[in-house]
């Protein structure tokens, strides 16, 4: 919800009838109300493969980077960053509309749209902004907003992206080998009767030679010093197999060695939306596994010419899956279930959890679009706020399985762990809140999942086997807000009824999500500014100190109808038991991640107690003297830049304007004592009574930019100085 | 002991290049008063202000007096053929990015015989400085007229005078598509050569200098008028350009603040008849480079070159039967 952009839309206090509840939602929402019109995480770009380790970037964050880079800073830039934030508030409601597309379409037609609308002659200023904008997108991808669809295709992007680099590694390493085990084929081709035979030799001419070569001569002259050392056999056949094996494998696409195999198969699908479809096809696909893994440990054996078929043949014999390396599972594509939670029948779930404990090479997708549930049981879902959250806390518990909570506003923040999550080797499941949940209207699933995290439903979290041994390492529970709080708090600005702005911070609890759902909103009443009296309880409040002397109706939560109007909505007492027990699993889960551990606590409630009573023994003693004030540091006055001394032979003495000296080594070849280069190889009179006077008015002469002085001659007794002042006059 | 280790090791680590590490052993050979030993003094600043390892920095030139450079740069140095600085210079820089590339022309290197190659250096816009020393005259074989020679001139192969009027090397830069950088500089203005220079260096993109060079062997008085009467030179200034020190500045009074983004006045200055404007005349550093769209993935290491050979000859080595055993064992 930290993403979206406050939006001047204050609740208010005003008289009103009793709204209707079913039209209610949490105050805090007043913000989000025209989500089209913010920026935040969505749209959100599916990065293709290849353009930078990024897996999914926001379109915003795409623009902020994009203007860093082409609007120039301040007043000049302003134009071009007005335009483009226009052209991606454009694309946001295109997308949020239903359309669909990537990036670089959907920037172009909106560019295009807009450069029309505005009246403006094709490459006018607008036009060629949103142009010099454009060429530093340098990435692309299919754009998505916020929606039913959104786990199932950030997830799909995601495994995709990881098949596409194992499909590189398997094709870089069953290509080598194919190619190295036919140039075996073909080297021991060239020593066969055939290739030396008449035909092949002349085939090898051309059409030209017009019988002035007798080719069945030349053969039987190669033919005599044919080599002998042809390939055994059955190693020849075994090559054979091998390589049909690997050409024709059915796993991914064909690589540029293999795409003339003519009896290749099309590649298998491995994305299902059902476990036992999964399970099944992994099954019938056994043997080619079996087939294409013996292939690959033949061929290795053979490129290097090590295959011992006494002590390899009866190995291959008896191979089965009992066999298979991870190694050489991990090759192969893993698949992806999609599985959706309300829509899959229940016992397909459950066969999810079987599936993920015997550590078969799936990712599973469960997808949750109702996290509350019915009402009243109806067996086998879970009712009254128990809903669908416990899916992947209870994958944690198979230990083996990389568990990955969150809910679809917050997959941008997760994306790291998403990644992670692809690229474990093992099984791994996702547990994604869609936030699309069929009976809450009026709210935008981007703002009903992110809700559902802030108010504890549906923490964000992930389980990662492979980051180390213990609990503290595997678990994260970090992207969630104000984490070791019961429940995030937040400022709620509104008008009272006199029209003044009053602001107060309130606690976002299970029961502000709950009141959204028609489902629920029979277990809460409304109640306008009249009907508030002293003895109602933020919920929050209530369940912080669940005192038995409150009376449980009057816990409230803040709602606004429609028009943005305030009202106390007055929970049941089913719901604040809800409440309780949401809070006591995100305790529970905050135990799991350290936070307040309760042993932990216990430790630090006992080492507290022995600190201060040392403390208070310690302050029975006199206190050392206090150090004396460190003196104020003398500000440092700025170098004065010395404005330089007035230069010039005023006083006679000879001198060179250094800084137009072209290094052209005139002078310096006349006396290089008198005459010397500084540090930038610019020359200036080092020491003027190191030479004569003649040696400087020659330099003077010599100089091709006249930029020596030769001053005043500074020895009275040098010969022809009558001379030589007059040469030196027009250098003055 | 310790200490002076450590200050041995201090020393090791931090190198501190000075001028005459940028000073190959070679003299310069230039005649007397010749404009190009300016431009070497400003170059070998350049790479000592800014540290540039000599290992990592590379002059390329063609052929003529100019196209010496190299020679006087302790630095790696590509002397080549005439008017083909700028291909090798590209190949050089596609190849090794990590290098700092400097190019240097005669007038007749680039604006006659190379004139191709500077057109399509310009488009593709590779990281690189440009250095034209323009004398308006083949030097290195004694006196013919060069495009940039101006109308009317006497040399050995126009005995009555050059028939037609000058190539204008700026505005022909400022032409072509995708141009990023464009400076004019004279070499008795050593300071503002200097600085343009490294104005060039900083400029992603490849940077044109057109550097008016001064030939007293066989041009004596072509540019006495400028050298001797400041006012004849506009010195172009902007927010970040060139600094006129005091000194400079009394001398150098007539200024312009030009914005670099104007192609329009650049244009306007390019074409400028009897004042010589010294600055930066354009500069866009939004221009895409050609080394950088086409950039390897990897870059070109030794390691990486032996790899990738190793990988490609063992897809042709074979092993006939036994032959591994016998080299394996
Ligand atoms: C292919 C080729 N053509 C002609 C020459 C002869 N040549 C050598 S230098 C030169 C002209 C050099 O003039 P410029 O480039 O202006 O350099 P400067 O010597 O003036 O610095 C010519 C034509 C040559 N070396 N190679
Ligand atoms: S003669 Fe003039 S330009 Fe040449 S080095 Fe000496 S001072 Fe510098
Ligand atoms: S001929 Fe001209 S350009 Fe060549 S070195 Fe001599 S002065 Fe310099």
């Amino acid at each position: 919800m930290q993403q979206a952009q406050f939006a001047n839309s204050f609740p208010s206090i005003k008289d009103a009838a009793p709204a209707s509840v079913s039209a209610l939602r949490p105050a805090l929402f007043a913000r989000y109300g025209a989500l089209s019109e913010l920026r935040h995480d969505y749209p959100l770009v599916l990065v293709d493969e290849g353009q930078g380790a990024t897996l999914l970037r926001p379109l915003s964050r795409i623009i902020d980077d994009i203007l860093k880079a082409a609007a120039a800073p301040g007043a000049d830039g302003e134009a071009m960053r007005q335009q483009v934030l226009k052209l991606e508030a454009r694309i946001r409601r295109a997308v949020n509309g239903g359309r669909a597309g990537r990036l670089s379409a959907l920037w172009r037609t909106a560019a295009a749209e807009m450069v029309k609308e505005s009246g403006e002659a094709p490459f006018g200023p607008l036009d060629s902004n949103l142009d010099a904008a454009r060429r530093h997108l340098d990435l692309d991808g299919e754009v998505i907003g916020c929606n039913a669809e959104t786990p199932a295709r950030v997830v799909t992007h995601a495994w995709k992206a990881r098949q596409d680099a194992k499909a590189r590694r398997f094709r870089k390493r069953v290509e080598s080998l194919i190619l190295r085990l036919s140039d075996i084929l073909k080297s021991d081709h060239m020593k066969s009767h055939e290739a030396h035979g008449a035909e092949a030799l002349a085939s090898a001419m051309g059409r030209d030679v017009d019988g002035s070569i007798d080719f069945d001569a030349l053969s039987g002259v190669l033919e005599r010093a044919r080599p002998e050392d042809r390939l055994p056999e059955d190693r020849v056949k075994r090559i054979r197999h091998a390589l049909e094996a690997l050409r024709c494998q059915p796993f991914f696409g064909p690589g540029r060695a293999s795409q003339s195999c003519p009896k290749r198969p099309e590649p298998y699908n491995y994305t299902f939306t059902s476990v036992s479809d999964a399970l099944n096809a992994h099954r019938a696909r056994l043997p080619d596994v079996l087939e294409f893994t013996k292939a690959m440990t033949v061929a290795e054996l053979e490129v290097d010419n090590k295959y011992r078929p006494e002590l390899h043949d009866p190995v291959f014999a008896r191979f089965d899956e009992s066999d298979l390396t991870a190694e050489q599972m991990d090759l192969l594509p893993s698949a992806l279930i999609c599985l959706r939670d309300g829509v899959t029948v229940s016992a397909e779930i459950a066969r999810a959890y079987e599936a993920l404990a015997c550590g078969l090479p799936i990712t599973v997708l469960i997808q949750v679009d109702d996290l509350l549930g019915p009402t009243a049981p109806e067996p086998p879902r879970n009712s009254f706020g128990a809903g669908t959250t416990r899916l992947a806390s209870m994958a944690m518990g198979l230990n083996n399985a990389f568990v990955f909570q969150a809910a679809s506003a917050h997959l941008f923040r997760m994306c790291r762990a998403l990644r992670r999550g692809m690229d474990y080797d093992g099984p791994a499941l996702f547990c994604i809140y869609s936030g699309a949940t069929p009976s809450v209207r009026g709210v935008a699933p981007y703002v009903l999942s992110a809700a559902a995290t802030e108010a504890r439903v549906f923490p964000n979290f992930t389980y990662d086997p492979a980051a180390g041994a213990d609990l503290a390492s595997r678990f994260d529970l970090s992207v969630n807000p104000q984490c070791e709080a019961d429940w995030p708090e937040h400022v709620l600005d509104y008008e009272d009824r006199e029209g003044q702005g009053c602001r107060e911070r309130i606690a976002f609890s299970f029961a502000d999500f709950a009141i959204c759902d028609a489902r629920y909103q029979r277990f809460c009443h409304a109640v306008p500014q009249d009907g508030w009296t002293p003895a109602m309880m933020p919920t929050a409040e209530h369940l912080a100190e669940p005192d038995e002397g409150n009376a449980i109706e009057s816990s409230y939560v803040l709602g606004i109808d429609p028009e943005n109007r305030l009202f106390r909505v007055v929970v049941d007492a089913k719901i604040v038991e809800a409440a309780l027990r949401c809070n006591d699993a995100w305790r529970r889960l905050l135990e799991l991640a350290g936070v307040n551990n309760s042993h932990a606590l216990r430790l630090l409630a006992a080492e507290r107690k022995a600190r201060e009573a040392a403390e208070r023994k310690a302050e029975a003693e006199p206190e050392p003297a206090l150090a004396p004030e460190p003196a104020p540091a003398v500000a440092e006055a700025p170098p004065v830049a010395a404005e330089p001394a007035d230069e010039g032979a005023a006083d006679g003495v000879p001198w060179i304007e250094t800084a137009r000296c072209t290094t052209c080594n005139e002078c310096t070849q006349v006396n290089s004592a008198m005459f010397r280069y500084n540090e930038n190889m610019q020359a200036y009179i080092a020491d003027p009574d190191a030479g004569t006077y003649r040696q400087l008015v020659e330099a003077a002469e010599g100089c091709q930019v006249s930029i020596i002085h030769p001053g005043q001659p500074r020895n009275p007794d040098e010969p022809n100085l009558a001379e030589l002042i007059e040469r030196a006059a027009p250098f003055a | 002991m310790t200490a002076s280790m450590s200050q041995c090791l201090m020393q090791m680590v931090q190198t501190d290049y000075a001028i005459s590490d940028y000073q190959s052993e070679i003299a310069p050979r230039w005649c007397s008063g010749c404009g190009d030993t300016a431009i070497l003094t400003a170059m070998q600043r350049l790479c000592r202000d800014e540290q540039l390892p000599p290992e990592k920095t590379v002059s390329v030139s063609g052929i003529g007096c100019a196209s010496r450079l190299p020679h006087y740069m302790n630095a790696y140095g590509f002397h080549g053929i005439h008017g083909r600085a700028l291909p090798i210079a590209e190949g050089i820089k596609i190849r090794r990015p990590d290098l700092h590339v400097f190019v240097t022309m005669g007038d007749g290197d680039c604006c006659s015989i190379g004139a191709a190659h500077w057109l399509h250096a310009i488009r593709y816009n590779m990281n690189m400085t440009v250095l034209l020393h323009d004398n308006n005259v083949y030097g290195l074989t004694k006196k013919q007229a060069s495009p940039t020679s101006p109308h009317g001139m006497k040399s050995n192969t126009t005995p009555f005078g050059a028939t037609l009027n000058p190539l204008n090397p700026l505005t022909v830069t400022l032409g072509v598509s995708n141009v990023s950088f464009v400076a004019q500089a004279v070499d008795w203005i050593p300071d503002l050569l200097y600085q343009i220079l490294r104005q060039a260096y900083h400029h992603k993109g490849l940077s044109f200098i057109r550097i008016l060079q001064r030939c007293p062997n066989f041009m004596e008085h072509r540019f006495d008028d400028w050298v001797r009467d400041p006012s004849k030179m506009r010195i172009l200034t902007h927010g970040d350009g060139l600094r006129l020190a005091p000194d400079l500045s009394r001398v150098y009074k007539n200024q312009e603040t030009h914005d670099p983004l104007n192609m329009e006045r650049a244009l306007a200055l390019a074409a400028l008849e009897g004042e010589i404007p010294v600055g930066i005349l354009y500069r866009n550093p939004n221009v895409p480079c050609y080394d950088e769209l086409r950039a390897g993935e990897r870059p070109n290491t030794p390691a990486l070159v032996e790899t990738v050979l190793n990988e490609e000859f063992d897809k042709v080595g074979i092993w006939p039967d036994g032959a591994a055993a016998q080299v394996g064992e």
